[in-house]
Protein backbone atom coordinates (compact mmCIF):
# COMPACT_ATOMS: atom_id res chain seq x y z
CA UNK A 1 0.00 0.00 0.00
CA UNK A 2 2.86 2.79 1.26
CA UNK A 3 4.66 1.66 -2.36
CA UNK A 4 1.36 2.87 -4.48
CA UNK A 5 0.69 5.72 -2.71
CA UNK A 6 4.46 6.54 -2.83
CA UNK A 7 4.27 6.10 -6.93
CA UNK A 8 1.02 8.24 -6.67
CA UNK A 9 2.88 10.78 -5.28
CA UNK A 10 5.64 10.34 -7.66
CA UNK A 11 3.51 10.71 -10.52
CA UNK A 12 1.60 13.62 -9.08
CA UNK A 13 4.72 15.42 -8.73
CA UNK A 14 6.09 14.71 -11.97
CA UNK A 15 2.81 16.26 -13.47
CA UNK A 16 3.25 19.89 -11.90
CA UNK A 17 6.73 19.58 -12.15
CA UNK A 18 5.38 19.40 -15.99
CA UNK A 19 2.79 21.90 -15.33
CA UNK A 20 5.00 24.47 -14.26
CA UNK A 21 7.64 24.07 -17.45
CA UNK A 22 5.57 26.82 -19.51
CA UNK A 23 5.82 29.22 -16.50
CA UNK A 24 9.54 28.20 -15.72
CA UNK A 25 10.57 28.80 -19.55
CA UNK A 26 8.73 32.16 -19.68
CA UNK A 27 10.27 33.58 -16.53
CA UNK A 28 13.39 32.42 -17.64
CA UNK A 29 13.29 33.83 -21.03
CA UNK A 30 12.33 37.18 -19.62
CA UNK A 31 15.79 37.16 -17.54
CA UNK A 32 18.13 36.24 -20.22
CA UNK A 33 15.75 36.37 -23.67
CA UNK A 34 17.99 33.92 -25.39
CA UNK A 35 15.12 31.08 -26.02
CA UNK A 36 18.25 28.37 -26.15
CA UNK A 37 19.54 29.34 -22.95
CA UNK A 38 16.18 29.96 -21.50
CA UNK A 39 15.09 25.63 -22.34
CA UNK A 40 18.04 24.76 -21.09
CA UNK A 41 18.07 26.39 -17.89
CA UNK A 42 14.25 25.19 -17.31
CA UNK A 43 16.01 21.14 -18.44
CA UNK A 44 18.39 21.89 -15.04
CA UNK A 45 15.55 23.09 -12.80
CA UNK A 46 13.64 20.44 -13.99
CA UNK A 47 16.39 18.19 -13.12
CA UNK A 48 17.83 19.22 -9.91
CA UNK A 49 14.01 19.25 -9.00
CA UNK A 50 13.10 15.74 -10.20
CA UNK A 51 16.69 14.55 -7.75
CA UNK A 52 15.98 16.91 -5.04
CA UNK A 53 12.38 16.14 -4.80
CA UNK A 54 12.93 14.63 -1.04
CA UNK A 55 13.46 18.46 -0.10
CA UNK A 56 9.87 19.18 -0.69
CA UNK A 57 7.95 18.72 2.26
CA UNK A 58 4.91 20.87 1.55
CA UNK A 59 3.56 20.51 -1.79
CA UNK A 60 1.85 23.88 -1.92
CA UNK A 61 5.66 25.64 -1.42
CA UNK A 62 6.35 23.73 -4.88
CA UNK A 63 5.94 26.81 -7.02
CA UNK A 64 8.41 29.08 -4.39
CA UNK A 65 10.71 26.40 -4.41
CA UNK A 66 10.93 25.82 -8.49
CA UNK A 67 11.66 29.58 -8.65
CA UNK A 68 14.51 29.34 -6.32
CA UNK A 69 16.26 26.32 -8.27
CA UNK A 70 15.85 28.69 -11.37
CA UNK A 71 17.42 31.11 -10.17
CA UNK A 72 20.03 28.83 -8.35
CA UNK A 73 20.45 27.59 -11.93
CA UNK A 74 20.91 31.28 -13.63
CA UNK A 75 23.29 32.29 -11.07
CA UNK A 76 25.75 28.92 -11.85
CA UNK A 77 25.26 29.65 -15.30
CA UNK A 78 26.84 33.59 -14.85
CA UNK A 79 29.65 32.25 -12.24
CA UNK A 80 30.03 29.36 -14.95
CA UNK A 81 30.61 31.66 -18.16
CA UNK A 82 32.13 34.52 -15.79
CA UNK A 83 35.66 32.22 -15.97
CA UNK A 84 35.46 31.56 -19.99
CA UNK A 85 33.49 34.67 -21.58
CA UNK A 86 34.75 35.86 -24.30
CA UNK A 87 33.16 38.65 -26.65
CA UNK A 88 31.58 36.38 -28.90
CA UNK A 89 29.56 34.54 -26.85
CA UNK A 90 28.46 37.74 -25.41
CA UNK A 91 27.20 38.98 -28.33
CA UNK A 92 25.80 35.53 -29.07
CA UNK A 93 23.92 35.78 -25.52
CA UNK A 94 22.26 39.18 -26.41
CA UNK A 95 21.43 38.41 -30.35
CA UNK A 96 18.00 37.82 -29.02
CA UNK A 97 17.85 41.65 -26.97
CA UNK A 98 15.71 43.60 -29.17
CA UNK A 99 18.07 46.77 -29.46
CA UNK A 100 17.91 46.40 -33.26
CA UNK A 101 14.45 46.46 -32.80
CA UNK A 102 13.85 49.19 -31.08
CA UNK A 103 12.89 51.97 -33.83
CA UNK A 104 9.91 49.40 -35.11
CA UNK A 105 8.46 50.81 -31.94
CA UNK A 106 6.42 47.29 -31.57
CA UNK A 107 4.88 46.97 -28.16
CA UNK A 108 6.14 43.39 -27.45
CA UNK A 109 9.66 44.11 -28.13
CA UNK A 110 9.74 47.50 -26.83
CA UNK A 111 8.83 45.96 -23.71
CA UNK A 112 11.32 43.27 -23.57
CA UNK A 113 13.60 45.64 -24.72
CA UNK A 114 13.53 48.00 -21.67
CA UNK A 115 13.11 44.82 -19.36
CA UNK A 116 16.30 43.95 -20.89
CA UNK A 117 17.77 46.69 -19.99
CA UNK A 118 16.87 46.61 -16.52
CA UNK A 119 19.78 45.34 -14.12
CA UNK A 120 19.31 42.33 -13.08
CA UNK A 121 18.11 42.32 -9.57
CA UNK A 122 15.17 44.47 -10.81
CA UNK A 123 14.73 42.31 -13.66
CA UNK A 124 14.08 39.10 -11.33
CA UNK A 125 11.54 40.81 -9.16
CA UNK A 126 9.74 42.39 -11.61
CA UNK A 127 8.80 39.45 -13.52
CA UNK A 128 8.36 37.07 -10.62
CA UNK A 129 5.93 39.40 -9.40
CA UNK A 130 4.05 40.48 -12.89
CA UNK A 131 4.69 37.24 -14.86
CA UNK A 132 3.87 34.87 -12.04
CA UNK A 133 1.92 36.70 -9.61
CA UNK A 134 4.28 36.01 -6.71
CA UNK A 135 3.37 37.49 -3.92
CA UNK A 136 6.07 39.98 -2.10
CA UNK A 137 7.20 36.92 0.34
CA UNK A 138 7.45 34.60 -2.16
CA UNK A 139 9.77 37.01 -4.15
CA UNK A 140 11.91 37.28 -1.01
CA UNK A 141 12.11 33.49 -0.34
CA UNK A 142 12.98 32.99 -3.93
CA UNK A 143 16.14 35.46 -4.24
CA UNK A 144 16.92 35.04 -1.23
CA UNK A 145 16.97 38.88 -0.35
CA UNK A 146 14.78 40.83 2.56
CA UNK A 147 11.41 42.09 1.71
CA UNK A 148 12.16 45.66 1.56
CA UNK A 149 15.19 45.06 -1.13
CA UNK A 150 11.90 43.45 -2.91
CA UNK A 151 9.76 46.53 -2.70
CA UNK A 152 12.56 48.93 -3.42
CA UNK A 153 13.62 46.70 -6.39
CA UNK A 154 10.58 46.54 -8.05
CA UNK A 155 9.47 50.14 -7.46
CA UNK A 156 12.81 51.44 -9.20
CA UNK A 157 12.14 48.54 -11.94
CA UNK A 158 8.49 50.46 -12.58
CA UNK A 159 10.34 53.76 -12.36
CA UNK A 160 12.80 53.00 -15.07
CA UNK A 161 10.11 51.08 -17.53
CA UNK A 162 7.46 54.04 -16.90
CA UNK A 163 10.31 56.36 -18.22
CA UNK A 164 11.26 53.81 -21.20
CA UNK A 165 7.80 53.13 -22.13
CA UNK A 166 5.10 55.43 -21.16
CA UNK A 167 7.22 58.93 -21.78
CA UNK A 168 7.88 57.48 -25.31
CA UNK A 169 4.35 56.97 -25.88
CA UNK A 170 3.97 60.68 -27.10
CA UNK A 171 6.62 60.48 -29.85
CA UNK A 172 6.25 57.01 -31.02
CA UNK A 173 5.40 56.25 -34.68
CA UNK A 174 1.88 56.88 -35.92
CA UNK A 175 1.38 54.18 -38.04
CA UNK A 176 1.80 52.09 -34.70
CA UNK A 177 -2.08 50.96 -33.24
CA UNK A 178 -1.78 51.19 -29.55
CA UNK A 179 -4.71 50.42 -27.64
CA UNK A 180 -6.23 53.34 -25.35
CA UNK A 181 -5.60 53.37 -21.78
CA UNK A 182 -8.09 51.26 -19.91
CA UNK A 183 -9.95 54.34 -18.12
CA UNK B 1 4.81 64.23 -7.04
CA UNK B 2 3.12 61.67 -4.44
CA UNK B 3 2.40 63.22 -0.94
CA UNK B 4 5.08 62.15 1.24
CA UNK B 5 3.11 59.66 3.14
CA UNK B 6 2.96 57.32 0.39
CA UNK B 7 5.66 56.69 -1.06
CA UNK B 8 6.68 54.85 -4.38
CA UNK B 9 6.92 51.41 -2.49
CA UNK B 10 3.68 51.93 -1.26
CA UNK B 11 1.73 52.72 -4.39
CA UNK B 12 3.19 49.63 -6.06
CA UNK B 13 2.72 47.47 -3.02
CA UNK B 14 -1.36 48.60 -3.28
CA UNK B 15 -1.01 47.65 -6.73
CA UNK B 16 0.27 44.17 -6.60
CA UNK B 17 -2.34 44.00 -3.25
CA UNK B 18 -0.18 43.45 -0.52
CA UNK B 19 -1.33 45.79 1.73
CA UNK B 20 -3.63 44.91 4.50
CA UNK B 21 -6.81 47.07 4.80
CA UNK B 22 -5.60 49.50 7.06
CA UNK B 23 -3.50 50.35 4.47
CA UNK B 24 -5.38 50.42 1.27
CA UNK B 25 -7.59 52.94 3.46
CA UNK B 26 -4.94 55.18 3.91
CA UNK B 27 -3.83 55.17 0.32
CA UNK B 28 -7.79 55.76 -1.12
CA UNK B 29 -7.60 58.36 1.13
CA UNK B 30 -4.73 60.42 0.02
CA UNK B 31 -5.83 59.51 -3.68
CA UNK B 32 -9.02 61.46 -3.12
CA UNK B 33 -7.26 64.39 -1.96
CA UNK B 34 -4.33 64.30 -4.48
CA UNK B 35 -5.65 62.87 -7.90
CA UNK B 36 -1.96 62.60 -9.87
CA UNK B 37 -1.81 59.76 -7.17
CA UNK B 38 -4.52 58.24 -9.17
CA UNK B 39 -2.57 58.49 -12.00
CA UNK B 40 0.36 57.19 -11.38
CA UNK B 41 -1.51 54.00 -9.93
CA UNK B 42 -3.08 53.89 -13.53
CA UNK B 43 0.38 54.00 -15.20
CA UNK B 44 1.86 50.64 -12.69
CA UNK B 45 -1.16 49.21 -13.44
CA UNK B 46 -0.33 49.92 -17.22
CA UNK B 47 3.15 48.94 -16.84
CA UNK B 48 2.48 45.90 -15.23
CA UNK B 49 -0.12 44.43 -17.92
CA UNK B 50 2.46 45.78 -20.19
CA UNK B 51 4.99 43.10 -19.07
CA UNK B 52 2.56 40.78 -18.76
CA UNK B 53 1.28 40.91 -22.33
CA UNK B 54 5.21 41.30 -23.74
CA UNK B 55 5.90 37.32 -22.51
CA UNK B 56 2.49 35.92 -22.72
CA UNK B 57 4.36 34.02 -25.90
CA UNK B 58 7.82 33.85 -25.38
CA UNK B 59 9.80 33.14 -28.74
CA UNK B 60 10.39 28.66 -28.21
CA UNK B 61 13.98 27.05 -28.45
CA UNK B 62 14.19 25.31 -32.16
CA UNK B 63 16.07 22.55 -30.92
CA UNK B 64 14.01 21.13 -28.82
CA UNK B 65 10.46 20.93 -30.79
CA UNK B 66 9.54 17.51 -30.82
CA UNK B 67 10.15 16.54 -34.51
CA UNK B 68 7.44 14.49 -36.44
CA UNK B 69 6.59 10.59 -35.16
CA UNK B 70 6.88 7.92 -37.14
CA UNK B 71 2.94 6.86 -38.45
CA UNK B 72 1.76 3.84 -36.95
CA UNK B 73 -0.67 2.34 -39.08
CA UNK B 74 -3.86 3.30 -36.26
CA UNK B 75 -2.25 7.24 -36.67
CA UNK B 76 -2.58 7.08 -40.49
CA UNK B 77 -6.36 5.32 -40.08
CA UNK B 78 -7.00 8.32 -37.72
CA UNK B 79 -5.55 10.86 -40.22
CA UNK B 80 -7.47 9.67 -42.81
CA UNK B 81 -10.41 9.87 -40.87
CA UNK B 82 -9.69 13.18 -39.61
CA UNK B 83 -8.88 13.94 -43.39
CA UNK B 84 -12.25 12.77 -44.58
CA UNK B 85 -14.32 14.89 -42.16
CA UNK B 86 -12.21 18.41 -42.63
CA UNK B 87 -13.13 17.62 -46.55
CA UNK B 88 -17.04 17.14 -45.51
CA UNK B 89 -17.13 19.97 -43.24
CA UNK B 90 -15.12 22.37 -45.81
CA UNK B 91 -17.81 21.45 -48.95
CA UNK B 92 -20.53 21.85 -46.68
CA UNK B 93 -19.24 25.41 -45.12
CA UNK B 94 -17.35 26.56 -48.26
CA UNK B 95 -20.98 27.47 -49.63
CA UNK B 96 -21.76 30.34 -46.83
CA UNK B 97 -22.99 33.13 -47.88
CA UNK B 98 -20.63 36.55 -48.29
CA UNK B 99 -20.39 38.85 -45.47
CA UNK B 100 -22.32 41.95 -45.48
CA UNK B 101 -21.31 44.96 -43.16
CA UNK B 102 -23.14 47.86 -42.79
CA UNK B 103 -22.69 50.82 -44.99
CA UNK B 104 -21.82 52.57 -41.92
CA UNK B 105 -18.64 50.51 -41.38
CA UNK B 106 -16.28 51.31 -43.76
CA UNK B 107 -14.17 53.35 -42.23
CA UNK B 108 -14.09 50.96 -39.06
CA UNK B 109 -10.32 49.95 -38.31
CA UNK B 110 -10.11 46.09 -37.49
CA UNK B 111 -7.09 45.32 -35.60
CA UNK B 112 -5.80 41.51 -35.61
CA UNK B 113 -2.58 39.80 -33.84
CA UNK B 114 -0.25 39.18 -36.90
CA UNK B 115 1.19 35.26 -36.90
CA UNK B 116 3.94 36.30 -38.65
CA UNK B 117 5.93 39.15 -36.16
CA UNK B 118 3.45 38.90 -33.00
CA UNK B 119 2.48 41.73 -33.41
CA UNK B 120 -0.45 43.84 -34.10
CA UNK B 121 -1.67 44.66 -37.31
CA UNK B 122 -4.12 47.26 -38.53
CA UNK B 123 -6.26 46.14 -41.38
CA UNK B 124 -9.75 47.42 -42.52
CA UNK B 125 -12.19 44.94 -42.15
CA UNK B 126 -13.06 44.16 -45.40
CA UNK B 127 -9.82 42.92 -45.94
CA UNK B 128 -10.12 40.88 -42.28
CA UNK B 129 -13.37 39.80 -43.49
CA UNK B 130 -12.13 38.26 -46.89
CA UNK B 131 -9.91 36.74 -45.25
CA UNK B 132 -12.64 34.94 -43.36
CA UNK B 133 -11.43 35.25 -40.09
CA UNK B 134 -14.34 38.06 -38.66
CA UNK B 135 -15.97 34.81 -36.74
CA UNK B 136 -14.49 36.05 -33.18
CA UNK B 137 -14.98 39.98 -32.73
CA UNK B 138 -14.39 42.34 -29.94
CA UNK B 139 -16.23 45.65 -30.07
CA UNK B 140 -14.72 48.23 -28.12
CA UNK B 141 -16.40 51.11 -27.09
CA UNK B 142 -14.43 53.57 -24.94
CA UNK B 143 -17.03 56.97 -25.16
CA UNK B 144 -20.38 57.84 -24.47
CA UNK B 145 -21.77 58.88 -27.84
CA UNK B 146 -25.39 57.09 -28.57
CA UNK B 147 -24.63 57.42 -32.03
CA UNK B 148 -21.46 55.02 -31.69
CA UNK B 149 -22.97 52.82 -29.24
CA UNK B 150 -25.81 52.28 -32.01
CA UNK B 151 -22.71 51.61 -34.52
CA UNK B 152 -22.05 48.78 -32.52
CA UNK B 153 -25.04 47.32 -32.27
CA UNK B 154 -25.79 47.71 -35.96
CA UNK B 155 -22.31 45.98 -36.57
CA UNK B 156 -22.48 42.85 -33.80
CA UNK B 157 -26.17 42.31 -35.07
CA UNK B 158 -24.69 42.48 -39.07
CA UNK B 159 -21.93 40.05 -37.56
CA UNK B 160 -24.32 37.79 -36.29
CA UNK B 161 -26.88 37.57 -38.73
CA UNK B 162 -24.21 36.13 -41.11
CA UNK B 163 -23.48 33.51 -39.41
CA UNK B 164 -26.49 33.11 -37.84
CA UNK B 165 -28.14 30.39 -39.45
CA UNK B 166 -25.06 28.13 -40.03
CA UNK B 167 -23.55 27.89 -36.74
CA UNK B 168 -19.80 28.35 -36.85
CA UNK B 169 -18.88 29.00 -33.94
CA UNK B 170 -18.44 33.10 -34.38
CA UNK B 171 -18.67 35.19 -30.67
CA UNK B 172 -19.12 38.55 -30.77
CA UNK B 173 -18.23 40.58 -27.40
CA UNK B 174 -18.68 43.98 -26.71
CA UNK B 175 -16.75 45.55 -24.26
CA UNK B 176 -17.63 49.22 -22.63
CA UNK B 177 -15.16 50.91 -20.25
CA UNK B 178 -13.99 54.78 -19.71
CA UNK B 179 -17.80 56.74 -20.22
CA UNK B 180 -19.29 54.20 -22.68
CA UNK B 181 -20.51 52.28 -19.21
CA UNK B 182 -23.07 54.95 -19.36
CA UNK B 183 -24.63 53.03 -22.47
CA UNK B 184 -24.32 50.01 -20.61
CA UNK B 185 -26.17 51.06 -17.09
CA UNK B 186 -29.69 50.70 -15.78
CA UNK B 187 -31.68 53.79 -16.07
CA UNK B 188 -28.89 56.17 -18.19
CA UNK B 189 -28.93 53.80 -21.30
CA UNK B 190 -30.79 54.68 -24.72
CA UNK B 191 -30.46 50.81 -25.52
CA UNK B 192 -31.67 49.15 -23.09
CA UNK B 193 -34.40 47.19 -25.14
CA UNK B 194 -32.12 46.60 -27.85
CA UNK B 195 -29.57 45.51 -25.76
CA UNK B 196 -31.96 43.06 -23.88
CA UNK B 197 -33.66 42.15 -27.36
CA UNK B 198 -30.42 41.32 -28.84
CA UNK B 199 -29.19 39.36 -26.22
CA UNK B 200 -32.17 36.74 -26.51
CA UNK B 201 -32.00 36.49 -29.90
CA UNK B 202 -28.19 35.75 -29.72
CA UNK B 203 -26.59 33.83 -27.36
CA UNK B 204 -23.77 34.14 -28.85
CA UNK B 205 -23.25 37.50 -28.15
CA UNK B 206 -21.83 39.05 -24.85
CA UNK B 207 -21.70 42.58 -23.37
CA UNK B 208 -19.39 43.71 -20.66
CA UNK B 209 -18.62 46.23 -18.35
CA UNK B 210 -15.05 47.00 -17.41
CA UNK B 211 -14.75 46.83 -13.17
CA UNK B 212 -12.24 49.58 -12.98
CA UNK B 213 -14.24 52.23 -15.07
CA UNK B 214 -17.27 51.08 -12.96
CA UNK B 215 -15.31 52.09 -9.60
CA UNK B 216 -14.17 55.30 -10.86
CA UNK B 217 -17.83 56.11 -11.65
CA UNK B 218 -18.69 54.89 -8.68
CA UNK B 219 -15.54 57.42 -6.93
CA UNK B 220 -17.04 60.13 -8.71
CA UNK B 221 -20.23 60.13 -8.18
CA UNK B 222 -20.43 58.97 -4.16
CA UNK B 223 -22.08 56.08 -4.47
CA UNK B 224 -22.19 52.97 -1.98
CA UNK B 225 -22.68 50.12 -4.24
CA UNK B 226 -21.72 49.16 -7.67
CA UNK B 227 -22.82 50.65 -10.70
CA UNK B 228 -26.20 49.00 -11.92
CA UNK B 229 -25.67 47.73 -14.98
CA UNK B 230 -28.80 46.60 -17.46
CA UNK B 231 -29.50 42.79 -17.35
CA UNK B 232 -27.77 40.21 -18.41
CA UNK B 233 -24.17 42.90 -18.68
CA UNK B 234 -20.91 40.57 -17.53
CA UNK B 235 -17.93 42.42 -15.54
CA UNK B 236 -14.67 42.13 -16.58
CA UNK B 237 -12.12 43.29 -14.18
CA UNK B 238 -10.10 45.41 -16.40
CA UNK B 239 -11.14 45.87 -20.34
CA UNK B 240 -7.45 46.11 -21.62
CA UNK B 241 -6.24 43.67 -20.38
CA UNK B 242 -9.70 41.09 -21.23
CA UNK B 243 -8.62 42.51 -25.31
CA UNK B 244 -5.24 42.11 -24.92
CA UNK B 245 -6.19 38.33 -24.07
CA UNK B 246 -8.62 37.91 -27.00
CA UNK B 247 -5.98 39.30 -29.29
CA UNK B 248 -3.84 36.71 -28.19
CA UNK B 249 -6.66 34.11 -28.80
CA UNK B 250 -6.78 35.39 -32.52
CA UNK B 251 -10.12 37.38 -31.76
CA UNK B 252 -10.59 40.47 -34.56
CA UNK B 253 -10.80 43.73 -32.51
CA UNK B 254 -12.82 47.04 -33.71
CA UNK B 255 -12.61 50.46 -32.11
CA UNK B 256 -15.88 51.86 -32.76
Amino acid sequence: MKVISRLCRQQQFRQSLAEYRINLYRIAYSWCHNPALADDLVQDTLAKALKNSGQLRDSKTLKAWLYRILCNCWRDHFRRSRDTVDVDDVVLTERDTPDRCHDRQQIVERVRNAISQLPMGQRQVITLVDLEGCSYIEVAEILEIPIGTVMSRLSRARKALKERLLAAEVESDPKVYRLRNAR
Amino acid sequence: MSRPDISEERLNAFVDDELDAAEKEAVFEAMSQDPSLLQQTCELRQLSELVRHAYDQPPQAERYRPGPRPATPWGRAAAAVVLLALGTLLGWFGHQKPLELPEDSANLQAMVWGDEDRAFENADLATVADRNELKRVILHLNTSSPDKFGQALDTAEQLLKTYADDNHGAEIEVVANASAIKMLRAGSSPYADRVRRLQEQYFNLTFLACKDAMDHIRELEGLKTDVKLLPGVDVTPSALEHILNRLNDGWVYINI
